[in-house]
Protein backbone atom coordinates (compact mmCIF):
# COMPACT_ATOMS: atom_id res chain seq x y z
CA UNK A 1 0.00 0.00 0.00
CA UNK A 2 1.06 3.22 -0.80
CA UNK A 3 -0.88 6.59 0.11
CA UNK A 4 0.19 9.78 -0.54
CA UNK A 5 -0.26 13.55 -1.18
CA UNK A 6 -0.97 13.81 -5.07
CA UNK A 7 -2.58 16.34 -6.98
CA UNK A 8 -5.01 15.44 -10.07
CA UNK A 9 -7.55 16.74 -12.40
CA UNK A 10 -10.35 18.50 -10.72
CA UNK A 11 -13.14 20.20 -12.44
CA UNK A 12 -13.70 23.19 -10.06
CA UNK A 13 -17.00 25.04 -9.82
CA UNK A 14 -17.14 28.61 -8.91
CA UNK A 15 -20.20 29.56 -6.76
CA UNK A 16 -20.82 33.23 -8.00
CA UNK A 17 -24.65 33.41 -6.35
CA UNK A 18 -26.57 31.10 -3.99
CA UNK A 19 -29.42 29.88 -6.66
CA UNK A 20 -29.38 26.47 -6.35
CA UNK A 21 -31.83 25.94 -9.10
CA UNK A 22 -29.90 28.20 -11.73
CA UNK A 23 -26.68 26.63 -10.90
CA UNK A 24 -27.86 23.17 -11.65
CA UNK A 25 -29.53 24.13 -15.25
CA UNK A 26 -26.38 26.05 -16.05
CA UNK A 27 -24.50 22.75 -14.72
CA UNK A 28 -26.73 20.31 -17.06
CA UNK A 29 -26.73 22.97 -20.11
CA UNK A 30 -22.80 22.30 -19.93
CA UNK A 31 -23.00 18.99 -18.94
CA UNK A 32 -25.22 18.15 -21.72
CA UNK A 33 -22.63 19.92 -24.52
CA UNK A 34 -20.04 17.19 -23.21
CA UNK A 35 -21.67 14.33 -22.17
CA UNK A 36 -18.57 12.17 -22.16
CA UNK A 37 -15.80 14.41 -21.06
CA UNK A 38 -18.34 15.01 -17.68
CA UNK A 39 -19.29 11.88 -16.74
CA UNK A 40 -18.76 10.61 -13.78
CA UNK A 41 -15.97 13.56 -12.80
CA UNK A 42 -14.88 14.54 -9.70
CA UNK A 43 -15.89 18.52 -8.74
CA UNK A 44 -14.82 21.01 -6.15
CA UNK A 45 -17.06 23.77 -5.19
CA UNK A 46 -14.66 27.10 -4.69
CA UNK A 47 -16.82 29.43 -2.65
CA UNK A 48 -14.19 32.64 -2.55
CA UNK A 49 -16.87 35.19 -5.04
CA UNK A 50 -19.69 34.18 -2.65
CA UNK A 51 -17.66 35.34 0.66
CA UNK A 52 -20.18 35.88 3.24
CA UNK A 53 -23.39 35.03 1.21
CA UNK A 54 -22.11 31.22 1.75
CA UNK A 55 -23.54 30.69 4.82
CA UNK A 56 -26.81 31.27 3.29
CA UNK A 57 -25.83 28.32 0.83
CA UNK A 58 -27.93 25.21 0.28
CA UNK A 59 -24.88 22.79 0.43
CA UNK A 60 -27.05 19.79 0.43
CA UNK A 61 -29.51 20.76 -2.35
CA UNK A 62 -26.13 21.13 -4.70
CA UNK A 63 -24.61 18.13 -3.49
CA UNK A 64 -28.17 16.51 -4.73
CA UNK A 65 -28.14 18.22 -7.80
CA UNK A 66 -24.25 17.01 -9.01
CA UNK A 67 -24.94 13.39 -8.15
CA UNK A 68 -28.01 13.33 -10.46
CA UNK A 69 -26.11 15.08 -13.45
CA UNK A 70 -23.69 12.32 -13.22
CA UNK A 71 -20.57 14.48 -11.25
CA UNK A 72 -18.84 13.19 -8.06
CA UNK A 73 -18.82 16.21 -5.74
CA UNK A 74 -16.00 16.23 -3.76
CA UNK A 75 -15.39 18.96 -1.66
CA UNK A 76 -15.46 22.73 -0.76
CA UNK A 77 -13.17 25.23 -0.60
CA UNK A 78 -12.69 29.21 0.64
CA UNK A 79 -15.64 28.63 3.21
CA UNK A 80 -15.16 30.59 6.61
CA UNK A 81 -13.81 28.13 9.04
CA UNK A 82 -17.43 28.12 10.89
CA UNK A 83 -18.26 26.17 8.50
CA UNK A 84 -16.20 23.36 8.43
CA UNK A 85 -17.93 21.05 10.93
CA UNK A 86 -21.24 21.25 8.94
CA UNK A 87 -19.86 20.67 5.46
CA UNK A 88 -17.58 17.94 7.01
CA UNK A 89 -20.79 15.79 8.28
CA UNK A 90 -22.62 16.72 4.85
CA UNK A 91 -19.59 14.49 3.53
CA UNK A 92 -17.78 17.24 1.67
CA UNK A 93 -13.95 17.50 2.25
CA UNK A 94 -13.10 20.81 3.23
CA UNK A 95 -10.20 21.62 0.82
CA UNK A 96 -7.26 24.44 1.93
CA UNK A 97 -6.48 26.67 -0.39
CA UNK A 98 -7.68 28.29 -3.91
CA UNK A 99 -5.33 29.19 -7.30
CA UNK A 100 -6.16 30.61 -10.18
CA UNK A 101 -6.81 28.15 -12.85
CA UNK A 102 -3.75 28.43 -15.08
CA UNK A 103 -1.46 27.71 -12.48
CA UNK A 104 -3.54 25.02 -11.00
CA UNK A 105 -3.67 23.46 -14.57
CA UNK A 106 -0.23 23.57 -14.88
CA UNK A 107 0.94 22.45 -11.55
CA UNK A 108 -0.75 19.26 -11.58
CA UNK A 109 1.23 16.02 -10.53
CA UNK A 110 0.23 14.72 -13.70
CA UNK A 111 1.02 11.43 -15.75
CA UNK A 112 1.83 11.48 -19.44
CA UNK A 113 0.85 8.79 -21.56
CA UNK A 114 1.95 7.82 -25.08
CA UNK A 115 -0.62 7.23 -26.66
CA UNK A 116 -0.58 5.15 -30.06
CA UNK A 117 -2.26 2.61 -31.57
CA UNK A 118 0.94 1.73 -33.52
CA UNK A 119 2.90 2.80 -31.09
CA UNK A 120 3.41 1.72 -27.47
CA UNK A 121 6.96 2.54 -27.23
CA UNK A 122 7.62 6.05 -28.68
CA UNK A 123 10.91 7.47 -27.74
CA UNK A 124 10.13 10.19 -24.79
CA UNK A 125 11.37 11.24 -21.92
CA UNK A 126 9.59 11.99 -19.03
CA UNK A 127 10.94 15.63 -17.22
CA UNK A 128 9.94 16.23 -13.84
CA UNK A 129 12.28 19.26 -13.30
CA UNK A 130 10.15 22.02 -14.28
CA UNK A 131 9.21 23.96 -10.97
CA UNK A 132 6.21 26.27 -10.43
CA UNK A 133 8.24 29.57 -10.84
CA UNK A 134 8.89 28.73 -14.76
CA UNK A 135 5.07 28.86 -15.04
CA UNK A 136 4.36 31.99 -13.04
CA UNK A 137 7.77 34.12 -14.94
CA UNK A 138 5.12 34.24 -18.03
CA UNK A 139 4.10 38.24 -17.52
CA UNK A 140 0.62 37.57 -18.76
CA UNK A 141 0.51 35.36 -15.44
CA UNK A 142 -0.24 38.55 -13.25
CA UNK A 143 -3.55 37.93 -13.40
CA UNK A 144 -3.22 35.57 -10.65
CA UNK A 145 -5.85 36.72 -8.60
CA UNK A 146 -5.57 38.00 -5.16
CA UNK A 147 -3.46 35.78 -2.75
CA UNK A 148 -3.40 33.54 -5.70
CA UNK A 149 0.06 34.45 -7.20
CA UNK A 150 2.14 34.59 -3.57
CA UNK A 151 1.45 31.64 -2.91
CA UNK A 152 1.90 29.93 -6.05
CA UNK A 153 5.45 31.59 -6.18
CA UNK A 154 6.25 30.41 -2.44
CA UNK A 155 4.76 27.12 -2.98
CA UNK A 156 7.68 24.91 -1.91
CA UNK A 157 9.66 23.90 -4.83
CA UNK A 158 9.18 20.28 -5.31
CA UNK A 159 5.55 20.19 -3.75
CA UNK A 160 3.95 21.16 -7.04
CA UNK A 161 5.77 20.08 -10.52
CA UNK A 162 4.62 19.35 -13.55
CA UNK A 163 5.30 16.67 -16.12
CA UNK A 164 6.33 17.04 -19.43
CA UNK A 165 6.30 14.54 -22.01
CA UNK A 166 9.22 14.93 -24.66
CA UNK A 167 9.49 13.64 -27.89
CA UNK A 168 12.74 12.85 -29.38
CA UNK A 169 12.21 11.29 -32.33
CA UNK A 170 9.89 12.28 -35.44
CA UNK A 171 6.24 11.71 -35.09
CA UNK A 172 5.41 9.86 -38.41
CA UNK A 173 2.62 10.12 -40.92
CA UNK A 174 -0.37 7.62 -38.81
CA UNK A 175 1.52 8.26 -35.29
CA UNK A 176 -0.78 9.75 -32.63
CA UNK A 177 0.64 10.97 -28.86
CA UNK A 178 -0.82 12.40 -26.20
CA UNK A 179 0.68 14.02 -23.35
CA UNK A 180 -1.95 13.49 -20.43
CA UNK A 181 -2.22 16.20 -18.15
CA UNK A 182 0.68 17.32 -18.80
CA UNK A 183 2.72 19.89 -21.78
CA UNK A 184 4.51 18.55 -24.42
CA UNK A 185 7.75 19.48 -25.93
CA UNK A 186 8.66 17.58 -30.05
CA UNK A 187 12.39 17.88 -30.44
CA UNK A 188 12.03 16.44 -34.24
CA UNK A 189 9.42 17.33 -36.94
CA UNK A 190 5.71 16.09 -37.28
CA UNK A 191 4.66 14.73 -40.26
CA UNK A 192 1.42 15.05 -42.17
CA UNK A 193 -0.78 12.86 -41.21
CA UNK A 194 0.54 12.44 -37.42
CA UNK A 195 -1.81 13.93 -34.64
CA UNK A 196 0.05 15.76 -31.35
CA UNK A 197 -2.26 15.97 -28.34
CA UNK A 198 -1.61 17.48 -24.93
CA UNK A 199 -3.72 18.81 -21.97
CA UNK A 200 -0.96 21.65 -21.22
CA UNK A 201 0.87 23.61 -24.32
CA UNK A 202 2.91 22.01 -27.04
CA UNK A 203 6.26 23.25 -28.43
CA UNK A 204 7.41 21.99 -31.54
CA UNK A 205 11.03 22.12 -32.88
CA UNK A 206 11.07 20.62 -36.03
CA UNK A 207 8.99 21.37 -38.83
CA UNK A 208 5.42 21.31 -37.45
CA UNK A 209 3.07 19.20 -40.09
CA UNK A 210 0.28 16.97 -38.59
CA UNK A 211 -2.86 17.97 -36.67
CA UNK A 212 -1.66 19.80 -33.17
CA UNK A 213 -3.78 20.32 -30.51
CA UNK A 214 -3.30 21.69 -27.07
CA UNK A 215 -5.31 22.25 -24.29
CA UNK A 216 -7.08 19.20 -24.91
CA UNK A 217 -9.36 18.35 -21.72
CA UNK A 218 -10.44 22.04 -22.31
CA UNK A 219 -7.36 24.59 -20.74
CA UNK A 220 -7.97 27.77 -22.24
CA UNK A 221 -4.18 28.86 -21.86
CA UNK A 222 -2.78 26.55 -23.33
CA UNK A 223 -0.58 27.27 -26.32
CA UNK A 224 1.49 26.03 -29.48
CA UNK A 225 4.82 27.02 -30.30
CA UNK A 226 6.81 25.90 -33.34
CA UNK A 227 10.08 26.95 -35.39
CA UNK A 228 7.98 25.94 -38.95
CA UNK A 229 4.72 26.53 -38.93
CA UNK A 230 3.20 23.75 -41.65
CA UNK A 231 0.05 22.27 -39.57
CA UNK A 232 -2.52 21.22 -40.92
CA UNK A 233 -5.28 21.29 -38.40
CA UNK A 234 -4.14 23.38 -35.20
CA UNK A 235 -6.39 23.45 -32.07
CA UNK A 236 -6.05 24.42 -28.58
CA UNK A 237 -9.18 23.43 -26.01
CA UNK A 238 -11.60 22.50 -28.88
CA UNK A 239 -11.46 25.59 -31.24
CA UNK A 240 -9.96 24.34 -34.08
CA UNK A 241 -9.05 25.30 -37.70
CA UNK A 242 -7.19 24.11 -40.63
CA UNK A 243 -4.36 26.03 -41.55
CA UNK A 244 -5.12 26.29 -45.01
CA UNK A 245 -8.48 28.00 -44.01
CA UNK A 246 -6.54 30.66 -42.15
CA UNK A 247 -5.37 34.13 -43.77
CA UNK A 248 -1.44 33.69 -41.75
CA UNK A 249 1.08 34.95 -43.80
CA UNK A 250 3.41 32.99 -41.27
CA UNK A 251 3.36 29.88 -42.77
CA UNK A 252 6.75 27.93 -42.87
CA UNK A 253 7.49 30.64 -39.90
CA UNK A 254 8.54 30.24 -36.47
CA UNK A 255 4.83 30.90 -34.77
CA UNK A 256 2.95 30.98 -31.41
CA UNK A 257 -0.55 30.54 -31.30
CA UNK A 258 -2.51 30.97 -28.28
CA UNK A 259 -6.67 31.18 -27.91
CA UNK A 260 -8.23 34.82 -27.38
CA UNK A 261 -12.12 34.06 -26.88
CA UNK A 262 -13.18 31.94 -29.04
CA UNK A 263 -10.46 32.77 -31.88
CA UNK A 264 -7.02 31.24 -32.79
CA UNK A 265 -4.46 33.79 -32.80
CA UNK A 266 -0.98 32.79 -34.61
CA UNK A 267 1.44 34.93 -33.76
CA UNK A 268 4.92 35.06 -34.85
CA UNK A 269 7.36 34.19 -32.38
CA UNK A 270 10.30 36.08 -31.44
CA UNK A 271 13.60 34.38 -31.19
CA UNK B 1 27.61 -10.08 -37.57
CA UNK B 2 25.44 -10.75 -39.41
CA UNK B 3 22.73 -7.92 -40.60
CA UNK B 4 19.15 -8.03 -41.07
CA UNK B 5 17.69 -5.42 -43.38
CA UNK B 6 13.95 -4.59 -44.61
CA UNK B 7 13.29 -3.17 -48.14
CA UNK B 8 10.19 -1.76 -47.34
CA UNK B 9 7.72 1.67 -48.70
CA UNK B 10 4.41 0.79 -47.47
CA UNK B 11 2.82 1.82 -51.14
CA UNK B 12 3.02 -0.74 -53.61
CA UNK B 13 4.76 -0.47 -57.07
CA UNK B 14 7.69 1.13 -56.38
CA UNK B 15 10.00 -0.85 -57.01
CA UNK B 16 10.60 -3.03 -53.55
CA UNK B 17 11.32 -6.21 -54.91
CA UNK B 18 13.74 -4.57 -57.70
CA UNK B 19 15.67 -3.10 -55.30
CA UNK B 20 15.80 -6.07 -53.09
CA UNK B 21 16.81 -8.32 -55.96
CA UNK B 22 19.42 -5.59 -56.96
CA UNK B 23 20.42 -4.74 -53.63
CA UNK B 24 21.26 -8.52 -52.28
CA UNK B 25 23.07 -9.40 -55.62
CA UNK B 26 25.12 -6.37 -55.17
CA UNK B 27 26.12 -7.70 -51.74
CA UNK B 28 26.52 -11.18 -52.86
CA UNK B 29 28.67 -10.10 -55.88
CA UNK B 30 30.95 -8.24 -53.56
CA UNK B 31 31.77 -11.49 -51.50
CA UNK B 32 29.01 -11.17 -48.74
CA UNK B 33 27.00 -14.24 -48.40
CA UNK B 34 23.32 -13.15 -48.73
CA UNK B 35 19.85 -14.14 -48.46
CA UNK B 36 16.78 -12.53 -49.74
CA UNK B 37 13.34 -13.22 -48.59
CA UNK B 38 10.15 -12.67 -49.98
CA UNK B 39 7.73 -12.11 -47.96
CA UNK B 40 4.82 -11.29 -49.85
CA UNK B 41 3.25 -14.31 -49.57
CA UNK B 42 0.28 -15.05 -52.21
CA UNK B 43 1.78 -12.30 -54.57
CA UNK B 44 5.25 -14.06 -55.13
CA UNK B 45 7.40 -11.97 -57.02
CA UNK B 46 11.17 -12.46 -56.06
CA UNK B 47 11.83 -15.54 -57.59
CA UNK B 48 10.68 -13.91 -60.94
CA UNK B 49 12.84 -10.45 -60.93
CA UNK B 50 15.39 -13.07 -59.85
CA UNK B 51 14.66 -15.97 -62.65
CA UNK B 52 14.22 -18.77 -60.74
CA UNK B 53 10.69 -19.08 -60.61
CA UNK B 54 11.16 -22.73 -62.38
CA UNK B 55 13.19 -23.51 -59.32
CA UNK B 56 11.02 -23.29 -56.67
CA UNK B 57 10.25 -26.38 -54.69
CA UNK B 58 9.73 -25.43 -51.33
CA UNK B 59 8.80 -22.24 -50.16
CA UNK B 60 9.17 -19.88 -46.93
CA UNK B 61 5.87 -20.91 -45.35
CA UNK B 62 6.73 -24.20 -46.07
CA UNK B 63 9.50 -23.88 -43.51
CA UNK B 64 7.62 -21.90 -40.82
CA UNK B 65 5.21 -25.27 -40.87
CA UNK B 66 8.00 -27.81 -40.83
CA UNK B 67 7.42 -28.73 -43.97
CA UNK B 68 10.97 -28.68 -45.75
CA UNK B 69 14.34 -27.70 -44.36
CA UNK B 70 15.66 -24.16 -44.39
CA UNK B 71 18.45 -26.06 -47.16
CA UNK B 72 15.47 -27.37 -48.82
CA UNK B 73 13.94 -24.64 -49.74
CA UNK B 74 16.60 -21.91 -50.30
CA UNK B 75 17.82 -21.67 -53.68
CA UNK B 76 21.24 -21.03 -54.68
CA UNK B 77 21.69 -18.27 -57.39
CA UNK B 78 23.52 -19.85 -60.97
CA UNK B 79 25.05 -16.39 -61.13
CA UNK B 80 26.28 -14.41 -58.33
CA UNK B 81 27.85 -16.98 -55.63
CA UNK B 82 26.76 -16.69 -52.03
CA UNK B 83 23.51 -15.58 -52.88
CA UNK B 84 20.62 -17.54 -52.06
CA UNK B 85 16.83 -17.03 -52.67
CA UNK B 86 14.18 -18.22 -50.14
CA UNK B 87 10.73 -17.61 -52.06
CA UNK B 88 7.58 -17.14 -50.99
CA UNK B 89 4.30 -18.89 -51.35
CA UNK B 90 2.27 -18.61 -54.03
CA UNK B 91 -0.51 -20.50 -52.57
CA UNK B 92 -1.07 -19.30 -49.21
CA UNK B 93 -1.49 -15.78 -47.04
CA UNK B 94 -0.03 -13.62 -44.87
CA UNK B 95 -1.29 -14.98 -41.60
CA UNK B 96 0.48 -18.35 -42.50
CA UNK B 97 3.71 -16.20 -41.21
CA UNK B 98 3.92 -15.54 -37.46
CA UNK B 99 6.58 -13.98 -35.20
CA UNK B 100 8.51 -17.77 -34.20
CA UNK B 101 8.44 -18.82 -37.55
CA UNK B 102 9.83 -15.84 -38.82
CA UNK B 103 12.53 -15.50 -36.07
CA UNK B 104 13.48 -19.18 -36.57
CA UNK B 105 14.22 -18.58 -39.76
CA UNK B 106 16.46 -15.97 -39.63
CA UNK B 107 17.84 -17.02 -36.96
CA UNK B 108 18.98 -20.44 -38.93
CA UNK B 109 20.10 -18.52 -41.25
CA UNK B 110 22.43 -16.53 -38.62
CA UNK B 111 23.78 -19.44 -38.02
CA UNK B 112 24.69 -20.35 -41.13
CA UNK B 113 26.98 -17.86 -41.77
CA UNK B 114 24.94 -15.75 -43.86
CA UNK B 115 26.60 -11.74 -43.36
CA UNK B 116 23.19 -10.11 -44.76
CA UNK B 117 19.70 -11.24 -44.95
CA UNK B 118 17.46 -8.93 -47.21
CA UNK B 119 13.51 -9.04 -46.34
CA UNK B 120 11.64 -8.02 -49.67
CA UNK B 121 8.58 -6.67 -47.83
CA UNK B 122 5.07 -6.68 -49.28
CA UNK B 123 3.22 -3.46 -49.55
CA UNK B 124 0.92 -2.01 -46.72
CA UNK B 125 0.65 -1.88 -43.17
CA UNK B 126 -0.41 -5.55 -42.59
CA UNK B 127 0.72 -8.60 -41.12
CA UNK B 128 2.99 -9.44 -44.34
CA UNK B 129 4.84 -5.85 -44.11
CA UNK B 130 5.27 -6.42 -40.03
CA UNK B 131 6.31 -9.33 -40.31
CA UNK B 132 9.18 -8.39 -43.02
CA UNK B 133 10.27 -5.23 -40.62
CA UNK B 134 10.01 -6.96 -37.38
CA UNK B 135 13.42 -8.33 -37.25
CA UNK B 136 15.32 -5.75 -38.88
CA UNK B 137 18.20 -3.91 -38.02
CA UNK B 138 18.36 -1.68 -40.94
CA UNK B 139 16.06 -0.92 -43.15
CA UNK B 140 16.09 0.72 -46.80
CA UNK B 141 12.72 2.67 -47.72
CA UNK B 142 11.91 2.62 -51.13
CA UNK B 143 10.37 6.01 -52.41
CA UNK B 144 9.17 7.04 -55.60
CA UNK B 145 8.78 11.05 -56.13
CA UNK B 146 4.96 11.39 -55.87
CA UNK B 147 3.39 12.90 -52.57
CA UNK B 148 1.13 9.63 -52.04
CA UNK B 149 4.65 7.29 -52.16
CA UNK B 150 6.20 9.71 -49.91
CA UNK B 151 3.28 9.76 -47.39
CA UNK B 152 3.46 6.19 -47.00
CA UNK B 153 7.00 5.79 -46.42
CA UNK B 154 6.45 8.28 -43.18
CA UNK B 155 4.14 6.29 -42.02
CA UNK B 156 6.03 3.20 -42.60
CA UNK B 157 8.88 4.80 -40.69
CA UNK B 158 6.77 5.48 -38.30
CA UNK B 159 6.14 1.76 -37.96
CA UNK B 160 9.56 0.84 -38.18
CA UNK B 161 10.40 3.02 -35.21
CA UNK B 162 7.80 1.83 -32.67
CA UNK B 163 6.56 -1.75 -33.50
CA UNK B 164 10.05 -3.49 -34.69
CA UNK B 165 11.66 -5.89 -32.02
CA UNK B 166 14.58 -3.19 -32.07
CA UNK B 167 11.91 -0.21 -31.15
CA UNK B 168 10.66 -2.60 -28.56
CA UNK B 169 13.63 -3.00 -26.77
CA UNK B 170 14.87 0.46 -26.72
CA UNK B 171 16.54 0.98 -29.92
CA UNK B 172 16.38 2.06 -32.94
CA UNK B 173 16.27 0.79 -36.27
CA UNK B 174 19.06 2.54 -38.97
CA UNK B 175 17.10 4.28 -42.08
CA UNK B 176 17.77 4.69 -45.24
CA UNK B 177 15.98 6.62 -48.07
CA UNK B 178 16.41 5.22 -51.60
CA UNK B 179 14.53 6.66 -54.04
CA UNK B 180 13.63 5.30 -57.15
CA UNK B 181 12.38 5.98 -60.76
CA UNK B 182 13.37 9.66 -60.31
CA UNK B 183 13.72 11.59 -63.49
CA UNK B 184 15.65 14.71 -63.36
CA UNK B 185 14.09 16.15 -66.46
CA UNK B 186 10.40 15.90 -65.05
CA UNK B 187 11.96 17.09 -61.45
CA UNK B 188 13.00 19.91 -63.59
CA UNK B 189 9.63 20.20 -65.29
CA UNK B 190 7.58 20.47 -61.84
CA UNK B 191 5.93 17.02 -62.38
CA UNK B 192 7.96 15.11 -60.10
CA UNK B 193 9.32 15.98 -56.17
CA UNK B 194 13.22 17.06 -56.64
CA UNK B 195 15.26 14.58 -54.03
CA UNK B 196 15.98 17.64 -51.79
CA UNK B 197 12.05 17.88 -50.97
CA UNK B 198 11.63 14.01 -50.67
CA UNK B 199 14.98 14.13 -48.10
CA UNK B 200 13.62 17.26 -46.20
CA UNK B 201 9.99 15.37 -46.16
CA UNK B 202 11.10 12.50 -44.39
CA UNK B 203 14.35 13.44 -42.94
CA UNK B 204 16.61 10.21 -42.73
CA UNK B 205 19.85 9.90 -44.71
CA UNK B 206 19.58 9.51 -48.43
CA UNK B 207 21.22 6.03 -49.74
CA UNK B 208 20.95 6.30 -53.29
CA UNK B 209 19.17 7.90 -56.16
CA UNK B 210 18.04 5.30 -58.88
CA UNK B 211 17.26 7.29 -62.09
CA UNK B 212 14.04 6.11 -64.17
CA UNK B 213 15.21 3.48 -67.08
CA UNK B 214 13.84 1.31 -69.34
CA UNK B 215 16.60 -1.42 -68.75
CA UNK B 216 14.76 -1.84 -64.79
CA UNK B 217 11.68 -3.31 -66.84
CA UNK B 218 13.57 -5.50 -69.10
CA UNK B 219 15.68 -6.92 -66.74
CA UNK B 220 12.70 -8.14 -64.55
CA UNK B 221 11.34 -9.15 -67.34
CA UNK B 222 14.21 -11.51 -68.57
CA UNK B 223 14.81 -12.33 -64.77
CA UNK B 224 17.74 -10.57 -64.20
CA UNK B 225 18.99 -8.07 -61.65
CA UNK B 226 18.82 -4.72 -62.71
CA UNK B 227 22.34 -4.48 -60.86
CA UNK B 228 23.63 -6.99 -63.49
CA UNK B 229 23.54 -4.57 -66.27
CA UNK B 230 26.79 -2.59 -65.70
CA UNK B 231 26.11 -0.15 -69.16
CA UNK B 232 22.29 1.04 -67.51
CA UNK B 233 21.95 4.00 -65.27
CA UNK B 234 20.05 2.14 -62.89
CA UNK B 235 22.36 -0.68 -62.73
CA UNK B 236 25.50 1.10 -61.97
CA UNK B 237 22.98 3.18 -59.80
CA UNK B 238 22.39 0.37 -57.54
CA UNK B 239 26.16 -0.37 -57.40
CA UNK B 240 26.93 2.63 -55.87
CA UNK B 241 23.89 2.32 -53.20
CA UNK B 242 26.14 -1.61 -52.38
CA UNK B 243 28.80 0.64 -51.82
CA UNK B 244 27.34 3.55 -49.90
CA UNK B 245 25.36 0.76 -47.73
CA UNK B 246 29.00 -0.67 -46.94
CA UNK B 247 30.99 2.48 -45.89
CA UNK B 248 32.04 4.42 -49.38
CA UNK B 249 31.12 8.17 -49.48
CA UNK B 250 30.56 8.43 -52.96
CA UNK B 251 28.88 11.09 -55.19
CA UNK B 252 25.31 10.66 -56.24
CA UNK B 253 25.24 10.50 -60.08
CA UNK B 254 22.53 10.28 -62.50
CA UNK B 255 20.36 13.16 -60.56
CA UNK B 256 20.98 16.57 -62.49
CA UNK B 257 19.62 16.84 -65.94
CA UNK B 258 21.46 15.77 -68.40
CA UNK B 259 22.86 19.05 -71.11
CA UNK B 260 22.17 17.91 -74.21
CA UNK B 261 25.74 19.26 -76.69
CA UNK B 262 23.45 20.30 -80.07
CA UNK B 263 25.44 19.27 -82.86
CA UNK B 264 26.99 21.98 -85.71
CA UNK B 265 23.81 21.74 -87.90
CA UNK B 266 21.57 22.16 -85.13
CA UNK B 267 22.89 24.89 -83.79
CA UNK B 268 22.63 26.60 -87.12
CA UNK B 269 19.06 25.54 -87.74
CA UNK B 270 18.05 24.39 -84.33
Amino acid sequence: MNLKGEMSMLNVLHLEHTDVDAITAELQKKRDEMPQFFMQSPVVVDCNILGENVTDFDFLTLKESLLKLGFIPVGVRNIPASMNASLAKAGWAVMRESRKAYVEDNTKESSSEVNNESNKDHNTEKNNDITIKDVTNDPEQNLVEDQGLQQAVQAPRGAAMIKSLTVVKPVRSGQQIYAAESDMTVLAQTSAGSEIMADGSIHVYGALRGRVLAGAMGNESARIFCQSLQAELIAIAGRYQLLDESDTKLIGKPAMIKLSGEKLIIEPLMS
Amino acid sequence: MSKVIVVTSGKGGVGKTTSSAAFSAGLAARGHKTAVIDFDVGLRNLDLIMGVERRVIYDFVNVINGEATLKQALIKDKRVDNLYILPASQTRDKDALNKEGVESIINELKADGFEYIVCDSPAGIEKGAFMALYFADEAIVVTNPEVSSVRDSDRILGILQSRSKIAEDGGSVKEHLLITRYSPDRVEGGDMLGMDDIVEILSIPLIGVIPESGTVLQASNSGNPVIMDKESTAGQAYEDVVSRFLGEDIPLRFVDVEIKKKGFFQKIFG
